[in-house]
């Protein structure tokens, strides 16, 4: 047998996980960015050329930063909602004794069974104008007209929310960890009530668990196309949804190209500031 | 320094009844150990003194003051757990100082109790260190003055020193001992270790199935245990079959006395430092005695034990410092004052 060194045979073992990323991931990124660079002719074809004219056009249009901030608000909103909500639930699946807490956890993470267009249906029915929140609000003599909850951003960000939850709980649920009973004994014993316990203990102690929840589902939402295109009824204008118009709607390749690209980079950014201030938190 | 008064205190889990009863007093700047095997329930008894379980039944009182419903926070114990429970994400000085920083003391005068409990431990110096910084021995010694520097009612350590390596836990020994007496602090401290009961603590309690079975100073309850269960945990014990004759006991044919006989089958208990050593035929006045053949004689540490084979089955044998050990092999016999030996009644095999 002929010995392998030990770090050649260990980058062998990267070897199909490279070639993969080489052939799925990175070529199509390379021709993403190869076909951002052509026109698009009179006709509507896309023309193979070399000019930044797209580029320019896309960065000069107020429009493309409209929807950058959209997409930066919408998946911000519905990250954290996702978090607030997520936590106590994620907190309470994690410290249970009961018997059944696996099947717990496997009905918190559920949705993520059901097609996101099926989930959708259901919101509306819950929140469109004639759904069971407005029927109760008007019932109730709360309200005299039908409050407008879905096809604008609120329904996108509840939608959206609902749908990162199963994520931000397992990513709860993995992150935490460090998290003691015995520690928040012992800061009941050293005299802190509930709250303060939380405060100075299970909160900090957490704060690995929220920083990656909060990091995933913040890169899902970035790239959530359905649920926004459905519940928002095209009124809420995304990068995503725009990418999709874009490429199959207008048939501007080009631009829809770009503006992928685009996005890629807002993210890169947005993670870089996000993963240098977390160390810093963290430190 | 105030008293705590436990009264029938009880609490179970199902089917088990993890304490069961208990009733205990420790008096003010006492140090009272809590002996027993693992699972007797004295981890339970300690987290109900200090709130951290809700006891079923019973009561808690802090100088005369019911304290049994009174939640964790608010009763004011220094607890240092097994396992330290160290808060992980905060200095030495922070976890030292978190029970100021509840009871709202200030700033300056935190940081020189701060300073002072780090002294009364000897971790001057370190308190700025994470406690994963630390070693075992100095992980113990914050835990340690994080309940003190609170100036506790009562300090409660469970199991304290059982995580630190032997040599260690001498010194922590002497070290806790010193500083409890010091400060005279009321303090539990629950045990499986006798050692650790008997060098810690002004009086022992030992616990049995959720009970206490005996309690009394290291002394009291080595010399005279009440029960089988006290004799066989604490110290070590020759355990040798009774028969009953007409009018008396007998062992292996031989007559013997024993002061206070139980009904039933019952064994004799007799401690190996009160078991002397005689010549095959000396005649041993005011002694009940066997004769046997020496089977191992072995040196544990600065101590000689003798192992004798008898009739009435194996005796094992600690002469007093200075004495010269028999021969492996030899014809021996041994003899105790009949007041020495206890009677126990014999458990279901
Ligand atoms: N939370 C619990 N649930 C069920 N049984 C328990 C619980 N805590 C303790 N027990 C039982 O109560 C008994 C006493 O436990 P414990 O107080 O921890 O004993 P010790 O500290 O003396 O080893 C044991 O039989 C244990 O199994
Ligand atoms: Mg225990």
């Amino acid at each position: 047998m002929t010995a392998i060194p030990k770090s050649r045979s260990l980058a062998l073992l990267a070897l199909p996980a490279a070639l993969l990323i080489v052939g799925v991931y990175a070529a199509p990124m390379v021709g993403l960015g190869r076909m951002s660079f052509n026109e698009t002719g009179p006709t509507g074809a896309m023309v193979n050329a070399f000019s930044f004219d797209i580029w320019a056009q896309m960065l000069g249009d107020d429009f493309t930063w409209e929807l950058t901030l959209n997409s930066l608000w919408l998946s911000f909103v519905a990250t954290t909602a996702a978090l607030v909500l997520g936590y106590p639930l994620a907190l309470f699946l994690f410290r249970t004794e009961s018997r059944f807490r696996g099947l717990l956890i496997v009905l918190a993470v559920a949705p993520m069974l059901v097609s996101s267009v099926v989930r959708v249906f259901g919101w509306l029915a819950i929140l469109g104008d004639r759904g069971f929140i407005n029927f109760l609000l008007m019932q109730s003599g709360l309200a005299s007209a039908p409050t407008r909850l879905v096809y604008n951003l609120t329904g996108a960000a509840i939608g959206l929310t609902e749908s990162l939850m199963p994520y931000m709980i397992l990513a709860l649920l993995a992150g935490f960890g460090r998290l003691d009973r015995t520690l928040e004994e012992a800061s009941a014993s050293l005299g802190a009530p509930a709250w303060r316990t939380f405060t100075r203990v299970t909160l900090p102690l957490s704060l690995p668990a929220i920083l990656l929840g909060w990091l995933l589902c913040f890169v899902l939402a970035m790239s959530a196309y359905v649920t926004p295109k459905l519940l928002g009824g095209g009124r809420v204008f995304l990068l995503a949804t725009e990418i999709y118009d874009q490429a199959i709607t207008t048939v501007n390749w080009p631009l829809a190209a770009a503006l992928a690209l685009f996005t890629l980079v807002v993210l890169t950014l947005f993670l870089g500031t996000y993963s240098a201030l977390s160390r810093k938190v963290q430190a | 320094m105030p008293s705590l008064s436990i009264q029938g205190l009880t609490k179970r889990y199902g089917a088990t009844v993890a304490v069961d009863g208990l009733s205990l007093d420790v008096g003010a700047g006492e140090a009272v150990a809590l002996l027993g095997p693992s699972g007797c329930g004295k981890t339970t008894t300690l987290r109900m003194v200090a709130g951290l379980i809700e006891p079923g039944d019973g009561s808690i009182r802090l100088d005369g003051v019911d304290i049994t419903r009174q939640p964790a926070y608010r009763r004011g114990m220094g607890y240092v757990f097994q396992s330290y429970a160290l808060f992980p994400h905060m200095s030495v000085s922070a976890n030292v100082g978190f029970g100021l920083d509840e009871r709202g003391v200030g700033r300056a005068e935190r940081d020189q109790r701060v300073s002072q409990a780090l002294d009364l431990v000897r971790l001057q110096g370190l308190g700025h260190r994470k406690p994963k910084e630390l070693s075992g021995g100095q992980q113990q010694r914050v835990a340690l003055a994080r309940a003190l520097v609170i100036k506790p009612a009562v300090l409660l350590l469970d199991e304290s020193l059982s995580n630190l390596d032997s040599k260690l836990r001498d010194a922590m020994r002497q070290e806790i001992r010193d500083i409890q007496r010091a400060l005279s602090i009321t303090t539990l401290f629950v045990t499986h270790d006798q050692i650790e009961a008997f060098t810690m603590c002004d009086r022992i309690a030992v616990m049995e199935k959720g009970r206490i079975a005996q309690i009394g100073s290291a002394r009291d309850i080595y010399d005279d245990p009440v029960s089988r269960f006290v004799a066989q945990f604490v110290g070590r014990a020759n355990v040798l079959p009774l028969t009953r004759t007409g009018d008396g006991l007998s062992l292996a044919g031989a007559p013997v006395s024993v002061s206070s006989v139980p009904t039933g089958d019952v064994d004799l208990f007799i401690r190996p430092q009160l078991v002397k050593l005689l010549a095959p035929s000396e005649p041993a006045s005011g002694l009940d005695r066997l004769t046997g053949k020496v089977t191992r004689v072995s040196f544990v540490g600065e101590r000689v034990e003798v192992v004798v084979d008898t009739a009435a089955g194996r005796i094992i044998v600690e002469p007093p410092a200075g004495t010269t050990p028999p021969d492996e092999g030899a014809d021996i016999g041994v003899g105790w004052r009949p007041a020495d030996a206890r009677a126990f009644r014999r458990e279901d095999a």
